[in-house]
């Protein structure tokens, strides 16, 4: 088990102490600080104070956390609701389980001031269901807070500031960290996305106004609130300000967590984990969890912010680095790829439940020296297929990293095609 | 009301429709606008999963899906575009990689949607030479309904159909991803009244009834507009004939009457349009040409007035408003009272089943009829139909019966002559709702049988009355006229939807 | 259904503003039961829901964390994904089905150990990763898998 990233910062910090995850040690590191400075403004400045802030979702699609917060409808006849969205199966992305391993509190934290700014009175943070050392630390912690009087009603002797958290566990489906596949499931149901509109903010769990956000993302929000918009834009780029916990995994000597400001060149952060393992050369980097397309090595100068890798024809992301060497068969890589998409494809939409199955069976021919030059083709076109035109962005999720391969590797898929074999018997084993 | 340009053309539309929810409003959705969709039904929740809908709406940058898009005022929707034409073949070819194109062996061929649609947008097959998904054939669902799953879409309609409209739930979507596969609860059979209904909407070939699978090709059948007569409800059908043959019964779609469904009971009844008929004429239970029973018929008919006999005329809830009302004339015209008649009960519910088990219970009604199966001291009865007349007629010495089907009563009868059946004549019946639907005919009897109406007047010719040969439009012409329930409503003017009673 | 497994289930509607949020716990508890869920089980878990059969059936079927057929008395899986593949993993899992004789998703004769391999688990960091009767192994290789099935009763 990682108790700390290689490198911390004001997330991680106090991650390597012994008792961070109980409520005692989160309060002498200064914990609950801020939920109680928020409590002294208006709930719409608070949102605002965030918005200001920049901070952008650390769930993947990077949306600005305090303008989401504002599309709660103010006044509701019905209870309001926020969902932390810790269901975390992208590959290559294992930043929130620390998070909630270590500082569970910071979460909770973050969430309250978040029911503060939008009057929600409900919290369900649905977890993963293999997750089982974060579930049982966030219970601990949801427990600790209830009897210390932090959960409840009254909070923090604030009259009508109520609210309760729920700890909810997912059962094993990729798809349930798409918010609205999350809101079925978290109703009972097979956790297929749901069509919009409506959204959310309209008619979210349960039919309720409801927000969601990352774990990530609520960790951040007690340190804005309580060090301010400018100590936090002291942090990242312009657009993307702030830290974040960076993984690195892969083909690096020390595979791993690194806590830095976003906007930190991709090849600082593989020099960080140690470089590339046993001086081998670069082939390839995923810089965002698999669903983001691959870097070639000529883009490590790129910053791991997401307005800077779009102009590289990728995303940031959860910001799970994955690193492969000059021995690694990029159609092998595809299998894999591929291979997840499929099995975790939620299978409504034709084009996602039929084209994932196809790219898979196409690559798995290529690489298995049975490949054709028409198959090239189905892989240049298949994937555009399926873009764009989905219930949820699993479909793009799953096309993207596949043309991002065909650009920038498709050398590795012709040889397989023109030697009818797999020209790279040094790659890892499929 | 909102006004929506469609492909250049404005339209005015109701309020909080969808795309393809107002083009169905308006009569254009595939027959004039064609906007393909497979999981789409006007008559289920949207799912929205097929993806095949998409069309070009404003400037936004993506295809919306036209089944869950509202019209907003001032929208434009550009449904040929060749980014929406590409998107469709897209679509396309995707549902084809693990889809048999065994067209000529597959029984939907002729009316699959999949076909239809490949076809228009020139996606032959997917450009696959990959194994399709293993999938098992001919499943048993339940007692009516078979399941080839290689073919199944996954547009979940039959789920829905189930969910939503039966409220049984007998389909469910297991497992997820390219393994999703349609099935029942493990043991459960898919068994309600309505289940039919499932091959019907089934886009493709993949639900098929046990009753008409592999009976004929569809192109041979030609389908003509009738009305189901097992119930009150009066479910809207089309009769599919083929060389004087029905081979099924289909609904079709009266948003009024029947939404687009039908029971299995009224689906499955076409068979006893053959079965068990009276096919000849009867004189004391012995068969006779038609004629001569008419004619032995109408002596007694005058014989009974002359003698100042009592005559009762017993209607049927199974015979059409136009042969009710020339009993009712002939009643009249022979001094007898009001007609009785009387309707078989059985259970029923609230989604299409009504107690009643026949179809014009209210059309009697409408005419005067009385619900009542007392004859008393009558010498002549003129019966319709032997489903009513129960053993109140034992005491009646002539009984004239006109039937459709054979029974103890025709053999008992004095007289009894052969009757079309609806299927063998034109005719309104007036559903529970008071609705006045028209039939048409879509078999020729292989015997010697007239229309109800057809043979009263023959009758009351026969026993020295004044009439004219009996023509149904007439009939039905001269019962708007002088019936102020169907004022304006008759043959012609009640449209293949029907008119409901003033 | 056992008698506690429903009290544990009832307790928990109140966490949810519609019954129906408490399914996927309630499968949890009751998969304990036996290890995984049978037909009448999850028609009793319907019933108690007031949802259909097949609602719960669909569930089931959906989710890689239950199960509808009898499972070994232990589950290891192997994480496959790419992070753990690039570093090692597959060959991992191939030792493992040698070392216990049968393929991934198989159990073992004895009804010892269920072996299965499993997409990302969020061990990114600490590859390759098992997940042992619920339990993460990490930074595991091959001698060290051997020793975590072999000490499964
Ligand atoms: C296929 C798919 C999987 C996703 N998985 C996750 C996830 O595991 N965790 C997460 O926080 N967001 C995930 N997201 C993003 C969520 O839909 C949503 O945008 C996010 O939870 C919002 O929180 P944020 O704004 O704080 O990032 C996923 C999105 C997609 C399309
Ligand atoms: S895109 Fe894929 S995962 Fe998303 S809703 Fe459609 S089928 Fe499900
Ligand atoms: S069986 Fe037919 S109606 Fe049912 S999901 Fe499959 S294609 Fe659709
Ligand atoms: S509901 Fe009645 S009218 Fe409709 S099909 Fe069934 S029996 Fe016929
Ligand atoms: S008809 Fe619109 S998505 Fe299927």
């Amino acid at each position: 088990m990682i108790t700390t990233p290689q490198i911390t910062g004001y997330l991680s910090e106090h991650y390597a102490a012994d008792a961070n995850h109980t409520l005692a040690g989160y309060e002498r590191a200064g914990g609950f600080k801020a939920v109680k400075k928020a409590l002294k403004m208006k709930p719409a400045d608070v949102a605002d104070l965030v918005k200001e802030s920049g901070l952008r979702g650390r769930g993947g699609a990077g949306f600005v956390a305090g303008l989401k917060w504002t599309f709660m409808p103010e006044k509701s006849d019905r209870m309001k609701v926020l969902v932390c969205n810790a269901d975390e199966s992208e590959p290559g992305s294992f930043k929130d389980r620390l998070i909630m391993e270590r500082g569970p509190f910071a979460i909770l934290e973050g969430i309250l001031i978040a029911a503060w700014a939008t009057g929600a009175e409900k919290t369900f943070i649905y977890v993963r269901g293999e997750y089982a050392l974060p579930i049982e630390r966030l219970r601990a912690a949801v427990d600790e807070m209830r009897a210390q009087g932090y959960l409840g009603t009254k909070l923090f002797g604030k009259k009508g500031f109520d609210h309760e958290i729920v700890v909810h566990s997912g059962a094993g489906a990729y798809i349930c960290g798409e918010e609205t596949g999350l809101l079925e499931s978290l109703e009972g149901k097979k956790g297929q996305p749901r069509k919009k509109p409506p959204f959310p903010a309209q008619y979210g769990a349960f039919g309720l106004p409801t927000t969601v956000n990352n774990v990530e993302t609520f960790a951040h929000v007690p340190y804005i609130v309580d060090r301010g918009v400018e100590w936090f834009r002291g942090f990242g780029t312009e657009r993307s300000p702030g830290t974040t916990l960076f993984g690195v995994s892969g083909h690096v000597e020390r595979p791993g967590l690194f806590e830095l400001p976003l906007g930190t060149p991709l090849r600082e952060l593989i020099e960080h984990a140690g470089g590339c393992r046993g001086g081998r050369a670069i082939k390839a980097v995923i810089p965002g969890g698999v669903s983001m397309p691959v870097l070639p090595p000529s883009d490590l100068d790129v910053g791991m912010a997401d307005e800077l890798l779009t102009e590289r024809g990728t995303h940031l992301g959860t910001g799970g680095i994955m690193v492969m060497d000059e021995t690694t068969c990029m159609v092998r890589a595809a299998c894999v790829i591929s291979y997840f998409f499929r099995d975790e494809s939620c299978g409504q939409c034709t084009q996602c439940r039929e084209g994932t199955g196809w790219i898979n069976k196409i690559c798995r021919r290529i690489e298995a020296g049975r490949g054709s030059d028409d198959d090239l083709a189905l892989l240049d076109s298949v994937p555009a297929m399926m873009e764009g035109g989905t219930i949820c962005a699993f479909a793009d999720a799953a096309a993207w990293p596949i043309q991002g391969l065909m650009r920038h590797f498709r050398a590795d898929f012709e040889a397989h095609v023109r030697e009818q074999k797999c020209p790279f018997p040094e790659s890892f084993e499929l | 009301m909102p006004r929506v340009k469609i492909d250049g053309t404005e339209y005015e539309v109701e309020d909080g429709r969808t795309i393809l929810q107002a083009l169905d409003d308006l009569g254009l959705l595939m027959n004039g606008v064609d906007v393909p969709h497979y999981c789409w039904h006007p008559k289920l929740p949207v799912d929205g999963s097929c993806r095949l809908c998409q069309v070009e709406v404003d400037d936004i940058p993506k295809l919306q899906i036209a089944c869950n898009t509202p019209i907003r005022d001032g929208m434009e929707v550009r449904t040929q575009s060749d980014r929406v034409a590409d998107a469709r073949r897209g679509v396309m070819e995707l549902l084809l990689v693990n889809h048999p194109l065994d067209c000529p062996i597959c029984d939907q061929a002729g009316e699959c949607k999949l076909q239809d649609y490949a076809f228009d947008y020139g996606v032959k097959h997917a450009r696959t030479r990959d194994p399709r998904r293993p999938a098992q054939k001919a499943v048993e669902l339940g007692p009516e309904i078979v399941f080839d799953q290689e073919r199944c879409i996954l547009c979940r309609r039959c789920v829905r159909f189930c969910r939503d409209v039966t409220g049984t739930a007998e389909l469910g979507v297991f497992q997820r991803g390219d393994e999703s596969l349609l099935e029942t609860f493990p043991g459960k059979p898919l068994d309600n009244a309505y289940s039919m209904n499932v091959a019907d909407i089934c886009p493709v070939g993949a639900l098929t009834t046990r009753d008409f699978r592999f009976k004929i090709r569809v192109w041979f059948l030609d389908d003509v507009d009738s009305v189901c007569n097992q119930c009150s409800n009066g479910c809207n059908i089309s009769a599919g004939r083929a060389h004087n043959n029905v081979y099924r019964f289909t609904p079709r779609r009266n948003d009024d009457v029947n939404d687009t469904w039908m029971c299995d009971a009224g689906r499955l009844s076409y068979p006893a349009l053959r079965e068990g008929r009276l096919e000849t004429a009867q004189l004391r239970g012995r068969s006779v040409a038609f004629n001569e029973a008419v004619a032995a018929a109408g002596a007694a008919l005058r014989e009974t007035r002359e003698a100042g006999g009592r005559i009762v005329g017993i209607g049927s809830p199974f015979a059409p408003n136009e042969d009710l009302f020339t009993l009712r004339e002939l009643l009249g015209a022979v001094g007898a009272g009001p007609g009785l008649f009387s309707v078989p009960l059985g259970a029923g519910d609230d989604i299409l089943i009504k107690p009643e088990k026949a179809p014009n219970a209210a059309g009697a009604r409408a005419l005067g009829f009385v619900e009542s199966g007392d004859v008393g001291d009558a010498a002549l009865a003129i019966v319709l139909g032997h489903a009513a007349a129960g053993d109140a007629l034992s005491s009646v010495e002539n009984v004239i019966l006109i039937d459709t089907h054979d029974s103890a009563l025709a053999s008992r009868a004095m007289v009894a002559l052969p009757a079309r059946t609806f299927a063998e004549r034109a005719g309104t019946f007036t559903n529970h709702a008071k609705r006045v639907q028209r039939f048409l005919p879509f078999l020729e009897p292989r015997f010697e049988a007239w229309a109800e109406g057809d043979i009263l007047t023959r009758l009351a010719a026969s026993a020295g009355l004044d009439t004219d040969a009996w023509d149904v439009n007439a009939v039905s012409k001269r019962l708007s006229q002088e019936v102020p329930a169907f004022e304006g409503i008759d043959l012609d003017s009640v449209g293949d939807r029907g008119l409901e009673l003033r | 259904m056992q008698p506690e497994t429903r009290q544990k289930i009832e307790a928990l509607f109140e966490q949810y503003p519609e019954k129906r949020g408490a399914l996927l716990p309630a499968i949890y508890l009751v998969q304990a039961e036996q290890g995984w869920v049978s037909a009448e089980q999850a028609e009793a878990l319907a019933e108690l829901f007031d949802l259909k059969p097949i609602d719960v059936w669909e569930v089931l079927t959906f989710y890689n964390m239950f199960y509808t057929s009898p499972q070994g008395r232990h589950h290891v899986y192997v994480c496959t994904n790419l992070p753990c593949s690039l570093r090692g993993a597959r060959g991992l899992l191939k030792q493992i089905e040698a070392h216990l004789g049968i393929r991934a998703g198989q159990t073992t004769e004895d009804g010892r150990v269920t072996l299965g391999h499993e997409e990302c688990l969020g061990s990114c960091g600490t590859a390759p990763v098992l997940r042992v009767d619920g339990r993460y192994c990490e930074n595991v290789d091959a001698q060290e898998a051997r020793r975590l099935v072999d000490a499964l009763e």
